[in-house]
């Protein structure tokens, strides 16, 4: 949106306040440049500050339809892998793993981006061959950069609203039309602790075989033809899941971001008036300084 | 046990999406409006290729005709 635009003019508005503190004892001539400069910056600030109010506004109104999807797709979630809980199914190692990264396209929002891309690279120097799907263009960005060769796919539009079901069923099947078996699909996403703090979590979705090898597995009735859709269907759920709890993330994210931002414009626009009124009566002072003494000048005449 | 959509050709995704679908136009005008919102997927993939990112297509579209292709298939 406004970002590239936003950031250069905040660090502008600091050099320039920097640059109009030192030198005071400059030339009166330039104190009226200043003051028209400070004016201008003032402005900017108080409309970047209106910007980054109504962004919170909208991320905090979103985030509370969020967060009830997050609380509901999370149960969902976990109910769907009580059974591989129950059949102690593990990850098959020997095979290929996919990982499946669950951010979004939208920034703005701190770094919760780049903290999954850091899980991730920190997960791909133990295990160089692990595939890549990613989900979002911010983190598509951020590892085509450093592991483009990993990736497999990339998915983008997702971060308008909160994510359905459909999505993540679509997304389920162009991962398992993949040529490639996986071994197990781990998807990485941002689990919500608490309203400031996330943690990159992956979740695990296994491969029939890997189903077939748990430790538990006699326990259960299953057909074989079953399992398959088993497979698919969990995928699915698991997809959803990080979906919706990244993007409650995202969205309380963005809140904290605007919120500091608004409040660092806040901070500034203070500053800025300060220093603006001091201008102004530096230099009606110093018109009166002149006026008298070119009165008291010609009055000796 | 044979399942029909796996001989179609069809996933167990798309399957339960298509019976999603059916349900949610079967509902009355009001609550339909509101489901068929939770209905909606409009994703754009890629594929990706040493390193270098494939074709941006539409998700859903890509779906249908692998699916079709499979049927063909089998």
């Amino acid at each position: 949106m406004f970002s590239r635009a936003v950031r250069p003019a905040l660090s502008v508005g600091n050099a320039a306040l920097a640059r109009s503190v030192v030198p005071k004892s400059a030339a009166q001539a330039a104190n009226y440049a200043t003051l028209r400069e400070i004016e201008g910056r003032l402005k900017s600030i108080k409309n970047i500050e209106k910007i980054t109010k109504t962004m919170k506004i909208v991320a905090s109104t979103k985030l509370t339809r969020a967060q009830r999807a997050m609380t509901e797709s999370r149960t969902y979630g976990q109910t769907a892998n009580e059974v591989f809980e129950s059949a102690e199914t593990k990850a098959l190692d020997e095979k290929k793993t996919l990982m499946v990264i669950c951010s979004s396209d939208k920034g703005l929002c701190g770094g919760i981006h780049s903290g999954l891309s850091r899980a991730t690279r920190r997960m791909l120097t133990e295990h160089p061959d692990y595939d890549l799907a990613i989900i979002g263009e911010k983190c598509k960005a951020q590892l085509s950069r450093s592991n483009a060769k990993n990736i497999v796919l990339s998915f983008a539009g997702v971060g308008k609203d909160v994510p359905t079901f459909a999505d993540a069923q679509a997304i389920a099947d162009q991962i398992c039309l993949l040529p490639e078996e996986y071994g197990s699909v781990k998807i990485l996403y941002n689990k919500f602790i608490n309203a400031q703090t996330y943690e990159a979590t992956p979740i695990e979705a296994f491969s029939e075989e890997a189903i077939t090898q748990s430790a538990n597995f006699s326990a259960f009735e299953i057909d074989d033809e079953v399992l398959g859709n088993l497979r698919e269907y969990s995928l699915a759920n698991s997809l959803f899941w990080a979906l919706a709890e990244g993007h409650a993330c995202e969205q309380s994210a963005r809140r904290n971001a605007m919120d500091n931002a608004s409040k660092n414009a806040g901070d500034m626009i203070s500053r800025f008036t300060i220093l603006f009124n001091r201008t102004r009566q530096a230099v009606i002072t110093g018109e009166l300084v002149e006026i008298i003494t070119g009165a008291t000048a010609s009055a000796e005449q | 046990m044979a399942f029909a959509w796996k001989a179609a050709g069809i996933t167990y995704n798309r399957y339960l999406a298509i019976a999603a679908r059916v349900v949610r136009r079967s509902l009355k005008e009001g609550p339909r409006l509101q489901a068929e919102r939770r209905g909606e997927m409009d994703l754009r993939f890629a594929k990706w290729q040493n390193g270098k990112q494939g074709e941006n297509k539409s998700l859903g579209e890509a779906n249908a005709s692998a699916m079709a292709e499979q049927a063909k298939a089998e």
